[in-house]
């Protein structure tokens, strides 16, 4: 008898291949299939008109060449493709991409894992395929969706910004990676659950929760991360008035109240950082959706030019929840934004992803112990 | 025993102790050994939770065995790359139901490392045997499960097996269906192919295969060709006009009045040709008329039902045994 031409000792880099491919072949067709994709593919194109709808000149804003009348709203504060980018950045990426669309690729693949630990894994396993290599192309080939998606958006939003705005961005292109590592934070939750129980409705239900819990930890962060930002910058403007007055009958009635902030600051210091130890495991969806706007470097600005609009120094330091005589909202801002913005990326990305393998990594343990 | 015979070459399967605990606590196998020979149609069977489907499961590495020793295709179980060399139709299949028969059987092929052209080719060709190329272009989704269970077929046969696995493969097909899939079945021997059979349907199993093992309780009962395992139950019959004479009981034969006229069957169970030619001898001397001699045999079924029943006739306990309750 001739040799089988599959007799192999061992697998080679072109088997792998051919049985990748496979895998995504079928997966495209899997979400080709599915009516939630086209439906979310029509979303987006819908988004992206919505934006490209807008127009902005000097007299001010239109929608389909109606003028909305909104005073200031104009091409001096939004020069070029300025408008464009804020909105695609907040309403394309900040909502649409990172809540709406994730939610229906959360739901258009809940049934993926559940199904290869039900009906269809037997006929994979007897194939030359170890599994945790199943187990991550499956994974991967989850995560098709969003990158077919976010594809589409990019290269619609790039066209609006280019007819419509005249700055022809490719930096957009990297809300690609962006939202396809955003996505698999979640569906690497969705993905485990889904093996572990072999129900869709659970793993999405599970997901979403985690997704909740994650958004609580990170408003957490955020809140204690101005309020510990507030109390340093009020230490620093009482210790600075207080080294502006000479007399010790003035300076008493100041002392008290820096001791008092002193202590406040602790509290703001300890709180801060367990809500920050708690969100430097998990994932950061918010940082990573949020790199988006900082590789298109557009929040500097718009800050900027807003501060610049209203201008009532006065009015801001008594607003909002941490009103202070020595901080302006200004300068507070600044000192939160120059904290956010020293957060490297491979802290928000790296960090992420690193929870994700420990996720995947107890996925893998528990699919290779299974048996069907 | 085959493995005595043959050599480790002449064995797709040789399987020796293979056991499987789940969760600490049910033994569904207990130290199985078989011996399957290339080129031959290998049928197993067994009651229920016998054992059967884990024992197909872990030579296809979908479960994880607690100690096998042995060898698929000459390769330790286990092996991934021989699996290429595999086909396997599980008996509860569900294949993707987006894909149309077509990319569901090249799919497979793809897994079983087979190159596009190659796949493509024998993707056809195999629809063609089970049937199907007039529904090729049509999604699994809408297939009867007659249809999906031929489309099974030609998935599991789409790499050329070496060693082809049916786990009940004529389950929800129509007659008509039954019959090609034995002819599929003999035919797959014919071209050299080792073909092991799970199936209920003993009638089945005896029609098609050269040899068969029996499992009862994580098992192998009984494994062997049909000849060696109905050996100790071949018989034969002797028809004869009259009573019989006495002397028969001496001889360890019975005798039994036919239902209507005058004859007599005497039942003598012997495999000894010499003892048979003496009885008939002696009938003849005693001037008793013979009408007729025939050899019985133990039919599949009569063999199934006798290991699985008590001597009075009760189901024995065939099933998988929980540890301390003994079995």
């Amino acid at each position: 008898m001739s040799q089988h031409p599959l007799l192999r000792e061992r697998l080679t880099f072109g088997d792998l291949a051919v049985q990748t491919r496979a895998q995504f072949v079928a997966a495209y067709r899997e979400l080709n299939a599915r009516r939630l994709f086209w439906v979310a593919l029509v979303l987006n194109a819908l988004v992206i008109g919505a934006v490209a709808a807008i127009g902005i000149d000097e007299k001010g804003i239109s929608v389909l060449g109606y003028e909305l009348g909104i005073p200031g709203v104009n091409t001096k504060l939004f020069p070029d493709a300025k408008l464009y980018k804020v909105i695609i950045a907040t309403l394309g990426v900040g909502f649409w991409l990172s809540w709406l669309s994730t939610i229906l690729a959360l739901l258009s693949t809940a049934s993926m894992f559940p199904d290869l630990a039900t009906g269809g894994v037997d006929t994979l396993l007897s194939r030359p395929i170890g599994r945790a290599r199943l187990f991550f192309t499956k994974f991967l080939t989850g995560l098709l969706f969003t990158a077919l998606q976010v594809a589409v958006f990019a290269v619609l939003a790039f066209l609006v910004l280019g007819l419509r705005g005249g700055a022809w961005e490719l930096g957009i292109f990297v809300v690609v990676p962006l939202m396809v590592v955003f996505f698999s934070y979640l569906f690497c939750v969705q993905a485990v659950v889904g093996m572990v129980t072999r129900s869709p409705i659970a793993s999405v239900l599970v997901t979403l929760l985690f997704w909740i819990f994650i958004f609580l930890v990170h408003t957490g962060e955020q809140f204690t991360l101005i309020g510990r930002t507030a109390s340093r910058l009020e230490i620093q403007g009482i210790e600075a008035r207080l080294a502006k007055l000479q007399t010790e009958e003035a300076k008493s009635g100041l002392i008290p109240r820096l001791e008092e902030q002193r202590e406040d600051d602790a509290d703001w210091a300890l709180a801060h950082g367990i809500f920050y130890a708690a969100k430097t495991v998990l994932p950061k969806t918010t940082e990573t959706a949020g790199l988006v706007s900082r590789s298109l470097a557009i929040a500097a600005d718009i800050g900027e030019e807003e501060e610049e609009a209203e201008g009532d120094e006065n009015a801001r330091r008594q607003r909002g929840f941490f009103r202070s005589q020595f901080v302006s909202e200004k300068k507070l801002e600044a000192a939160i934004k120059e904290e956010m913005d020293s957060r490297p990326v491979w802290w928000v990305v790296g960090t992420s992803l690193g929870f994700e393998l420990v996720v995947l990594g107890f996925g893998v343990w528990y699919f290779r112990r299974r048996d069907f | 025993m085959v493995a005595n015979a043959a050599t480790r070459d002449d064995l797709a399967l040789d399987l020796v102790d293979v056991t499987k605990t789940y969760s600490g606590k049910v033994h569904a196998l207990r130290g199985v050994a078989m011996q399957v020979p290339r080129g031959q149609i290998f049928g197993l069977l067994g009651p229920n939770g016998a054992g059967k489907s884990t024992l197909v499961k872990i030579i296809t590495t979908i479960v994880r065995p607690t100690t096998a020793r042995g060898t698929v295709l000459g390769a330790p179980i286990g092996h991934r790359p021989t699996l290429a060399r595999v086909g396997y139709l599980p008996e509860h299949h569900r294949f993707p139901q987006y894909l149309t028969g077509r990319q569901c059987v090249e799919f497979f092929g793809a897994m079983s490392l087979m190159r596009r052209p190659e796949r493509r080719a024998r993707t056809a060709a195999m629809l063609d045997v089970v049937g199907m190329a007039a529904w090729a272009d049509r999604r699994v989704g809408t297939y009867s499960k007659g249809m999906q269970q031929r489309t099974g077929l030609a998935a599991a046969l789409v790499n050329d097996p070496e060693l082809v696995i049916l786990d009940e493969p004529t389950d929800g097909v129509d007659p008509v269906g039954r019959r090609e899939i034995r002819d599929c079945l003999l035919a797959m021997r014919d071209q050299g192919r080792t073909v092991f059979l799970n199936s209920h349907l003993l009638g089945e199993v005896e029609l098609v295969s050269d040899r068969v093992a029996i499992m009862l309780q994580g098992k192998v009962e009984r494994q062997g060709s049909m000849a060696e395992l109905t050996h100790d139950s071949r018989s034969w019959r002797i028809a004869i006009e009259g009573a019989a004479p006495p002397w028969i009981s001496e001889l360890g034969a019975t005798a039994a009045a036919a239902p209507a006229g005058t004859r007599t069957t005497i039942d003598f169970k012997t495999d000894d040709l010499a003892a048979v030619q003496a009885m008939i001898d002696r009938l003849r001397a005693a001037g008793v008329s013979i009408v007729g001699v025939h050899e019985t045999r133990e039919s599949l079924e009569d063999l199934f039902m006798r290991l699985v029943r008590d001597v009075d006739g009760r189901a024995k306990a065939v099933g998988a045994a929980q540890i301390g309750r003994g079995g």
